[in-house]
């Protein structure tokens, strides 16, 4: 019983003094409050909302590349779908540090980015005469369609699809896999617009009349517990799956041997979360808000971040071979993520449910 | 000196032996009544309110909790793959998350990707064990999906009616009533079968839940209604396949579960057709859609292990405004209307010395763990084992006022047919009707006050 009382009576200490010092810190106040403000808006206008937009613009460009190919198909126009398909990924991967609102509440994700993929039932769909129109896969399981659906079909087994191996059903289903692709991330971008679900406005109203975000605390909490959450998602389930069973078919993106991209990326995203950047233009980031309080923890975070995205490069060849030949880069790289991730899911947390009071 | 160390040693013990002497609930000066989960409460009001881990346990067991994260995100497939392998021949959905989002509660269509209703299906009378008894060519769960060449059992049809009313100061409701209908019989059906739709529900505090000693539960419990309340809690007893004995029901909407293991092992082989060595036979076996596969388990022991230990650590939130006048007031309400004779506020988790996190935990979960006459209205009329056709498990409150912002918009009750909190009070019946009575006559400001509490759990 008596342990119980501990953390109420530290907690009811740190309350007293807080509420002590209060009055005289009005104005330090209305600053934190101003700069808190800023950071939510930029978050919503200079990153979130310009990375799912990006996520569009790319998902047009794989469609009209997948038009192509089906149109004209050459391995040249083969490989700039696949092409098309990594720069696809790259946005999507990235918004990935910041996966809450209406990408998780609306399934958008699994809808988009559900693995492993239905090697089997795919086969099956293929190899039957059932209808591949874009309204017939939309009954299909998720298993059945996204990135890595479409991901099967351009790149096939060990990514050594040829043009010529690719069938006619191949090509209706993939036409239709990559339209449909594009509609999600089009209802993603429209979930956020003004015009249509308008969750920009939850979050730049967030502790002032939103109905999600009841205080701007919570928008941060939020927001780093997902920049955690991708952070051990990275470590310890995508890389980690595979190099424990010494499988590379249990990568996520094992056809495209585009892991590494893909793990990059995830990481990237937390940076652009942190620092609120996005394409090259810079916003008001979260960093501010702990470097005004607490220098060494903002350095020691960037730092981090730094060194966890630079450490990929010591892998030197595909992630599916890496899990073989660099097991020790590779559980370097893991380290190095595991420490960014203490430090997200410890200090930062910490930090900003210490000092976001609103 | 060392004397006056002794008589110091001597007083402390005096002292904190006169501590134990006081009476075991916390005293009100010590007492927090945001932590609904006691030392397992989280300070989360997002929409991942519900997929917070325990924070207060060893590395080894945070990994155990991640594997089970993975798995309880992760799609399954069809045979042979290299991962998540064994999905159907019949399922309900592909993986666990694609019912209970964000660890919620569920949408209640049913045969969507994003469904999280199933149908449970029986006819009348009692298996060997007392439990409901299988359909042939049915079993006890309709799979509104197969794997690619297989005939899902059936499609499942939901349609409502909608109906309005008025509280006592005037303000409109509209219920609206579920018709469950069946067509696409891939074989002709007993006429005599019952349905029971069950929409999934939230994940959280069920560590906690499992960990109540039985005897609290049953001192909660007036089958004969000795004390003249009109409430007749009963505990509902049920088999468990994990331990092949019967045991004391507590989770499921009607309670017809006792333990974690045995709920997840059914989810697996129920609305995934995966097997485990638990429940080792495939859903469709005995019928033309069984695959004939010699792949069982699908499901190793580790990983259901892991998705157990998952469902078992998973924080309850923290309550939000409690030192609100409406909240305060609210609560007296609720406490009024006699609605915590059933949602009953507080248990104490038993002492586990192996597992501290969930040992001798004060919390808040709002359920008695009792199944109630809720009255025609509410009813499948699907008998339990020991729970009726009208009997409906007290669902615990705790999380009740993040449902809209986890899974927007909220849905209530066992299939989801409330849209709003007043729209779950007024369906109450039964045993529960003088407090539904009792909440239709509060007054505008005392009905929102009441609200307010409950979006505040």
């Amino acid at each position: 019983m008596k342990h119980k009382l501990l953390p109420v009576l530290i907690g009811a200490s740190i309350f007293a003094l807080t509420s002590c010092s209060k009055s005289n810190k009005d104005d330090v106040q209305t600053n934190d409050a101003a700069l808190e403000v800023k950071v939510i808006t930029d978050f919503a206008n200079v990153l979130a909302n310009p990375d799912y937009v990006d996520l569009q613009t790319k998902a047009a460009i794989l469609n009209t590349s997948v038009a192509t190919f089906v149109a004209t198909p050459t391995d040249a126009n083969l490989l700039a779908a696949q092409t098309a398909w990594k720069n696809t990924r790259a946005p999507w991967e990235a918004c990935e540090g910041f996966l809450f609102g209406p990408v998780e509440d609306n399934n958008y994700d699994p809808t988009m980015d559900s693995w492993p993929v239905d090697k089997n039932e795919l086969d099956a769909l293929l190899a039957s005469n059932n209808p591949l129109g874009v309204s017939d896969i939309s009954s299909l399981s998720e298993t059945q369609k996204g990135f890595h659906a479409i991901e099967y079909i351009i790149f096939g087994l060990g990514g050594t699809q040829k043009a010529a191996n690719i069938t006619a059903r191949q090509k209706t289903y993939l036409t239709s896999l990559t339209q449909s692709l594009y509609n999600t991330t089009q209802q993603l971008v429209n979930s956020w617009a003004a015009s249509g679900g308008n969750y920009t406005k939850q979050v730049t109203t967030a502790g002032s009349g939103s109905t999600t975000f009841a205080t701007r605390q919570a928008l941060f909490v939020a927001l780093v517990g997902s920049m955690a959450d991708i952070c051990d998602e990275v470590s310890a389930s995508k890389m980690q799956t595979p190099l424990l069973a010494q499988d590379s078919l249990q990568d996520e993106s094992a056809f495209s041997h585009n892991s590494i991209a893909d793990f990059k990326n995830n990481i990237t995203g937390i940076y652009n979360a942190y620092m609120c950047t996005y394409n090259g233009a810079t916003g008001t980031g979260l960093n501010q808000i702990v470097a005004a309080k607490n220098a060494s923890l903002d350095l020691k975070l960037q730092t981090q971040m730094k060194a966890a995205i630079a450490s990929f490069s010591t892998i030197t060849t595909t992630y599916e071979k890496a899990i073989y030949t660099q097991q020790s880069q590779v559980k370097a790289v893991q380290a190095t993520i595991n420490t960014l991730h203490d430090s997200l899911d410890g200090d930062l947390k910490t930090f900003v449910t210490t000092n976001i009071k609103d | 000196m060392r004397k006056i160390k002794v008589i110091g040693i001597l007083l402390a013990l005096m002292i904190l032996m006169v501590q134990c002497q006081k009476s075991s609930t916390l005293p009100a000066e010590d007492y927090d009544d945001r932590l609904s989960g006691g030392l397992e409460t989280v300070f989360n009001a997002t929409s991942h309110a519900f997929s917070q881990m325990f924070t207060n346990m060893g590395i080894y067991d945070e990994h155990v909790h991640s594997v089970g994260d993975d798995v309880f995100s992760r799609s399954f497939v069809t045979a042979p793959a290299p991962i998540n392998s064994g999905l159907g021949a019949l399922y309900n959905n592909v993986s666990c998350i694609s019912c209970h989002h964000n660890d919620g509660i569920g949408l209640p269509t049913a045969g969507e990707s994003q469904s999280s209703l199933l149908v449970r299906i029986s006819q009348p009378g009692t298996d060997a064990n007392g439990g409901p008894l299988a359909v042939p060519g049915y079993g006890l769960q309709l799979q509104d999906k197969a794997i690619f060449g297989k005939l899902p059992e059936c499609k499942v049809n939901i349609s409502y009616t909608y109906t309005t009313a008025t509280l006592d100061d005037g303000t409109p409701y509209e219920l609206r009533t579920p018709t469950y209908t069946l067509s696409n019989l891939y074989t002709p059906i007993a006429t005599n079968y019952m349905l029971s739709p069950r929409l999934a529900p939230p994940m959280i505090g069920l560590g906690l839940l499992e960990a109540i000693p039985e005897s609290q539960i049953v001192a909660g419990a007036d089958p004969s209604d000795a004390n003249n309340d009109g409430i007749k809690g009963r505990a509902n007893y049920v088999y468990d396949a994990n331990t092949k004995t019967k045991m004391i029901g507590r989770f499921g909407w009607k309670a017809n579960t006792a333990t974690i293991i045995t709920q997840i092992v059914t989810a697996f082989n129920q609305d995934m057709g995966l097997t485990t060595s638990i429940l080792p036979v495939e859903s469709s076996f005995g019928q033309p859609q069984y695959d004939g596969l010699k792949d069982d388990p699908e499901v190793a022991d580790t990983i259901v292990n892991a998705v157990k230990f998952y469902a078992q650590t998973l924080c309850v939130p923290a309550r939000r405004n409690t030192t609100d006048i409406a909240v305060k007031r609210g609560e007296q309400l609720f406490a009024l209307g006699k609605c915590v004779n059933c949602h009953k506020q507080t248990f104490t988790t038993a002492v586990d010395v192996t597992r501290p996190y969930l040992s001798s935990q004060v919390i808040h979960p709002y359920t008695d763990m009792l199944v109630h006459d809720m009255g025609p209205g509410l009813a499948d009329n699907r008998p339990d084992y020991l729970a009726g056709g009208q009997d409906w498990r007290t669902a615990p409150l705790w999380g009740l006022g993040l449902y809209e912002t986890i899974n927007s918009p909220g849905y209530y009750l066992h299939d989801g047919r409330a849209r709003t909190l007043i729209e779950a009070i007024m369906w109450h019946g039964g045993e529960a009707e003088s407090s539904k009575a009792y909440f239709s006559h509060l007054s505008t400001a005392d009905r929102n006050a009441m609200l307010t509490f409950l979006k505040s759990l």
